[in-house]
């Protein structure tokens, strides 16, 4: 009894979380040193850490991924031509930059 | 015929008798609080009474102008005093000297809350005879991602919004908690004022012509107080810009053994639902 009463509030807990409206923001730079620097996060304020990022070539064949850091930043070799960079924060939160719209 | 002029010079003189000290305001201002992706940011710090572009005054320098911003859980501040210039400051009928400052976009690329801190030098009110200091924040953001917006800088007095001063509507309440040595200050007095006059970044001027005609004194600046835990709410009436300004109420009492009105501004941007 006493764990299905702790199982409800923690269930009650998490519902106000999925509940709130968390559009996932992404923006990438170019640090002009061969490297560009991506951060994530979520208009909410939640952290982005852990969430998967995801570098495309033109063809959309997959270069690398890797995971934001603690605080939601990650540093990547710069790849070569054109490319993508996409955060996937699961299903219909997954934000794309275009090379072309990384600057320094 | 004589009469009738010496009456209406008398009630001229009389209306300029009643007419209320306009508020002082330390004025950051910079055209757009909120940036899609970051842009440099063209800066102007002004003392001046940003209502009816009122008497323009001397700050006394800057002692401090940075900017701070959270990435993760740290906390960086980035100096800014680096990039200003001196300039003049003219309004109708009154000048003293002002800052300007283009903030690189490099300098603010990182998303989130870039909360600007002005902490201007001393400013001596001569019909009072008291100094003046206001230590002024504004709110910039980049990309959405709210960071450190609500959070105490730390400074000896400031205003802590209690809604993002960049997501407002026309028509939503401002709230504001004011402290002073990170302690809420009881009913504290804030004089509210509405940029009516939109300073023209080419010219470092504002404009005789203002966007409201005020029927009375009292609405050029408004009052308001705190409550017993120093916070305050405001509904704003008109999209653009809104100076708070809580009076006397940092630690400080005293600069040059003259009494020191220091108090705590901050600006805050409305916009229209179209």
């Amino acid at each position: 009894m006493k764990v299905l009463s702790g199982l409800t509030l923690a269930a009650t807990l998490l519902i106000p979380s999925f509940a709130n409206a968390h559009t996932p923001l992404f923006s990438c730079y170019d640090m002009g040193d061969g490297t560009i620097e991506c951060e994530g996060g979520f208009s909410n304020g939640s952290s982005a850490s852990g969430v998967k990022v995801f570098i495309k070539d033109a063809s959309g064949a997959e270069i690398k991924n890797a995971a934001l850091d603690e605080n939601s930043y990650i540093t990547i070799s710069k790849p070569d031509g054109a490319y993508t960079v996409t955060m996937d924060a699961g299903e219909g939160h997954a934000v794309i930059v275009k090379s072309e719209d990384i600057t320094e | 015929m004589k009469k009738a002029l010496l009456s209406s010079l008398g009630l001229a003189a009389c209306v300029l008798c009643t007419a209320p000290a306009h508020a002082h305001f330390m004025m950051t201002y910079t055209p757009e609080t909120y940036m899609q992706k970051a842009e440099n940011a063209d800066f102007r710090l002004v003392f001046t009474h940003p209502t009816e572009a009122g008497s323009v005054m001397d700050m006394g320098g800057v002692q401090e102008f940075y900017a701070m911003h959270k990435r993760g859980d740290n906390l960086k501040k980035t100096d800014m005093k680096k990039y200003l210039k001196d300039i003049t400051w003219a309004n109708p009928g009154s000048k003293a000297p002002a800052y300007a400052a283009t903030i690189p976009a490099k300098e603010i690329r990182s998303m989130g809350d870039h909360v600007f801190v002005l902490i201007p030098g001393y400013y001596l009110e001569k019909e009072e005879d008291v100094y003046m200091q206001q230590i002024s924040k504004l709110i910039l953001n980049v990309g959405g991602a709210p960071t450190s917006w609500n959070e105490p800088v730390g400074l000896p007095t400031e205003i802590v919004p209690m809604i993002k001063p960049y997501a407002l509507w026309t028509g939503n309440i401002f709230q504001g908690q004011v402290l002073s040595k990170g302690k809420p200050v009881a009913n504290a007095e804030i004089e509210v004022e509405y940029m009516s006059n939109m300073p023209n970044m080419a010219t470092n001027t504002m404009p005789k012509e203002s966007s409201v005609d005020y029927k009375n004194p009292s609405l050029v600046t408004q009052t308001i107080f705190a409550d017993e835990n120093g916070v305050f709410s405001f509904g704003i009436p008109k999209a653009g810009w809104w100076g708070f300004a809580a009076l006397g109420v940092g630690p400080d009492t005293e600069y040059k053994g003259k009494g020191l009105s220091q108090d705590a501004v901050i600006w805050v941007q409305a916009n229209d639902i179209k």
